[in-house]
């Protein structure tokens, strides 16, 4: 099959079952015989690298374990349509962006010869994010039922694209968001699906002391002292100079270190520089370690949260956040600013704590460093909290849910 | 062929003493010999009708022909031992009276211990399995003990025989020490009825279920969800394993335990102050008030016992009004038997307060409240109780989810007033005053793992 994505299981779904418990996966089986002689078609922009393609890796391999026919299709483009759609891609999360004629016309000229190249043999088609969405004009031929995932928060969206693309997503039966307030109105059906992390991968899987000791040593990071970690990329809306802020305030009182680790996105022309001012404030603060992290680098920085002391995630602007969760899922306290799907992860003074400002982030960092007993206990409840919500077999079920739920209206199905 | 008849006359009528004597005492200890059966067997017979064991009957019925063989053979070695043979020929004439009586002996014991192995094993089903191989060992001992006895009989050196075979039984039984434990723990289960094919007995390892075979080599368990554990003998004698014995009172219906798994939709309202959140509450459909009178319990389960409804929560957190979050808070779910009951109650919460207090704050750009439904997937499981012990156990390994469904679900959203346990345990067990406990039984008071086992303490304490 053309573009078709072969998978190798990397875990296998009984490994689940001393995380999730027994019941869990069973259910997933009752779920998945619902299933049997229907072929799920996934369809997306690319097999590697990005969130989307990471979690598919993941998922696709596990439903086939389950015996349901799942299928990954990539479509063509060329780079300048790639170009295109990063372009979609930050004007729907509200950045504003300069789209040209043109490129509304490359983007439909791709679509039309992904429309003539591409098999569509599923009986139920899984659309992923703005890039194939115009694949859907197939549905009026072919017919069956079709779903559109959308992986970003599409609230306050640029008008003009959000309108180009709406076109298209309103003939799909159904749409799937990943928090509330990052849909928009639509006159199709939207469900709710949160994304999830996977706690057998390299990011979240458990760790040995000798690993994270080798880690903190590469790193140059003392490990007896409190350590404050942040993850993310050097971007101005992860805010690290303000969590450096934060950090001196709080260093004032408690004798503490910073890590910010992460990379730099090569699409964003901007994160060198952001890197480079971060880098400069870090040097009048021996103790704020600022880490480029390369990519592919899961197991350190899996080590990193584990070394933490308090994860902050102080970001003025979120998608879902699933550091968040990584970090909760590692028993840590968290502070993370309440700001997309942060608060869906985060229930303030529960499992974690929440803040707004710059100020607001040292109370709160304060408070975890000084109360080992109440931080432990907001990381036990967060832990918890990601077990019951946002591990990769609560993902499973909710996308097999959602394919069930195409075929009925109701509000109560009964099997 | 004349020369040898008139010799042989001669030496009879010289010698007829040295004949006659022999055979008279051969005939003779026959006849003793049948005489003492007699005698014996009727003793053995009034003997065995007052101890009445029924394997006293075998024993005459494998010994009364051997025995007269046997005292032929007497007969014949006494017979011998006074005749006029030479001394190497009694000596040899013996050792194969002796062999024969070894070989009638071994015969009747290999006889003896198969029959009276088979009168026992009829009265214990679960070693029948087994039972060739009892015999094949009754032979094998027999054989090789009858065996060693005749070399000795005929002077062969027996040591190193028996320690040939003292080294291979010693390997054997290193080969097959697992069979041979396995072996071992079911006689000592079949000898001590500790558990029973129908009992429920529970592992270790937390897996239950029926006992539905005892083999020589493992007990076979059907579990509550239909599955079939073969755990090896051996380990259930070394391990512990609590038996609940015969199943309790069944019930007329047994009890099918479901599953229900949802998916959260949007509505597409959304509403940012006090007004609009009123106003779209009369509209927006039943599974939306379920969802949100629910939905903090189903995602914190674990945290919070009586938590709040998502309307007070948002009233508080978003709109930073205590007074009213505390009002909403407060209303107890548990108090309405319809979905609709509930919805007026939130709605008249609201409105008492906008009367007093019109002016709210609005929520923040992406912190308003948006209206989801869930959209409820019921589905069976595999697990079926008949009884109430089923049904505690069945009830420690479902999901959250089915709890949920049969306790809060069944009550509001499929409109039975009642949770599903509570009707079941009158409807099907006839036992009002539990179903009552269940029925009155508040939910919301608990985590829901608390709430799995104040109910399964409530029914233990009932069957105790």
């Amino acid at each position: 099959m053309q573009n078709e994505i072969h998978l190798q299981s990397r875990t296998r779904l009984q490994d689940y079952e001393p995380i999730v418990g027994r019941s869990c996966l069973e259910e997933l089986r009752i779920l998945s015989e619902k299933f049997s002689g229907k072929v799920i078609q996934i369809i997306n922009s690319t097999s590697i690298g990005g969130g989307v393609a990471e979690i598919l890796e993941h998922m696709v391999p596990l439903l086939n374990q389950l015996g349901v026919d799942v299928r990954w299709n990539v479509i063509n483009g060329s780079d300048e349509f790639f170009e295109v759609t990063k372009k979609f891609h930050n004007a729907l999360h509200g950045k504003r962006e300069r789209i040209l004629t043109r490129d509304f016309d490359l983007f439909s000229e791709v679509t039309e010869r992904n429309l003539k190249e591409m098999s569509f043999y599923g009986d139920i088609l899984f659309v992923h994010d703005p890039q194939p969405v115009g694949l859907i004009a197939k549905k009026k031929e072919i017919g069956r039922k079709w779903l559109w995932r959308c992986h970003i928060d599409v609230s306050s969206p640029d008008k003009k694209v959000w309108s180009f693309l709406r076109r298209f997503i309103v003939d799909y039966d159904a749409a799937v968001f990943s928090a509330p307030n990052f849909a928009q109105q639509l006159p199709i059906r939207q469900f709710l699906v949160t994304p999830s992390i996977d706690p057998l991968s390299d990011k979240n899987k458990e760790l040995d002391s000798g690993t994270i000791d080798a880690v903190l040593a590469k790193y140059g990071l003392i490990s007896d002292k409190p350590m404050i970690t942040q993850v993310s990329r050097f971007d101005r809306l992860k805010d690290p100079l303000g969590v450096i802020e934060a950090f001196e305030m709080v260093k004032k009182n408690i004798d503490c270190q910073l890590v910010l680790a992460g990379g730099t996105a090569t699409d964003d022309p901007e994160s060198e520089e952001v890197l480079e001012e971060v880098r400069k404030r870090a040097e009048e603060n021996p103790d704020v370690h600022v880490l480029l992290v390369p990519p592919e680098s899961d197991v350190d920085i899996n080590a990193l949260q584990q070394a933490a002391t308090v994860i902050i995630q102080k970001s003025l602007k979120e998608g879902f956040g699933l550091t968040i969760s990584e970090a909760l899922w590692k028993a840590k306290p968290v502070v993370a600013s309440a700001v997309g799907g942060i608060p869906l992860q985060v229930k303030n003074k529960f499992t974690g704590l929440l803040c707004y400002t710059v100020e607001g982030a040292a109370y709160a960092l304060k408070q975890l460093l000084s109360n080992p007993e109440y931080a432990s206990q907001l990381g036990q409840n967060g832990k918890e909290h990601v077990k019951q919500n946002f591990l990769i077999t609560g993902h499973l079920k909710n996308y097999l849910l959602m394919f069930l739920a195409l075929d009925q209206m109701s509000e109560v199905v009964h099997f | 062929m004349v020369d040898w008849l008139t010799n042989s006359w001669l030496w009879l009528t010289k010698n007829w003493l040295y004949i006659i004597v022999p055979l008279v005492i051969f005939l003779a200890t026959y006849v003793v010999g049948l005489w003492v059966r007699r005698i014996a067997y009727r003793t053995f017979n009034r003997w065995a009708a007052t101890g009445k064991w029924e394997g006293s009957q075998l024993i005459i019925q494998a010994t009364r022909t051997p025995f007269i063989y046997w005292f032929l053979i007497l007969g014949a070695f006494i017979a011998i031992q006074i005749s006029t043979l030479d001394s190497p020929g009694k000596i040899l004439a013996g050792k194969i009276l002796a062999s024969f009586f070894v070989f009638s002996l071994s015969w009747v014991a290999v006889s003896l211990g198969t029959k009276i192995l088979k009168l026992y094993i009829v009265r214990a089903p679960r070693l029948q399995p087994s039972e060739p191989l009892m015999v094949n060992i009754i032979r094998i001992a027999v054989a090789v003990i009858g065996a060693l006895v005749f070399l000795d009989i005929w002077g062969a050196p027996t040591t190193p025989i028996v320690l040939i075979f003292v080294a291979i039984v010693l390997v054997a039984a290193l080969a097959f020490r697992d069979v041979l434990a396995n072996f071992f723990s079911g006689v000592q289960l079949a000898q001590g009825e500790q558990i029973k094919v129908g009992d429920f007995i529970k592992l270790e390892s937390g897996e239950g279920g029926y006992v539905t075979d005892v083999t020589w080599r493992n007990t076979q368990i059907r579990t509550l969800d239909g599955n079939l554990i073969l755990v090896p003998n051996s380990r259930l004698v070394q391990s512990t394993v609590i038996n609940y014995g015969r199943p309790l009172k069944k019930a007329t219906r047994p009890f099918r335990f479901y599953t229900r798994l949802y998916l959260k939709e949007l509505t597409g309202l959304k509403a940012s102050n006090l007004v609009e959140l009123v106003n779209m509450l009369k509209e927006v459909p039943d599974s939306v008030i379920y969802y949100h009178a629910h939905s903090f319990l189903e995602e914190y389960h674990y945290l919070t016992p009586e938590p709040a409804n998502d309307f007070a929560l948002w009233v508080s957190d978003e709109l930073g009004d205590e007074v009213l979050g505390e009002k909403l808070a407060s209303i107890d779910t548990f108090d309405f038997p319809t979905i609709g009951a509930l919805r007026a109650r939130i709605e008249g919460v609201i409105k008492d307060y906008l009367s007093k207090k019109p002016d709210g704050r609005t929520a923040r750009e992406g912190r308003e409240f948006h209206f989801i439904k869930s959209v409820s997937f019921i589905m069976p499981t595999p697990y079926v109780a008949h009884d109430l012990r089923e049904f505690i156990e069945v009830l420690r390994q479902v999901s959250i989810d089915s709890l949920t469904f049969h306790i809060f679900d069944a009550r509001l959203r499929l409109k039975r007033g009642v949770n599903d346990f509570a009707i079941w345990i009158e409807e099907c067990l006839d036992d009002k005053d539990l179903a009552e406990k269940l029925a009155y039984l508040d939910p919301y008071n608990y985590t829901l793992e608390g709430l799995r086992s104040t109910i399964i303490q409530v029914i233990e304490k009932r069957i105790k």
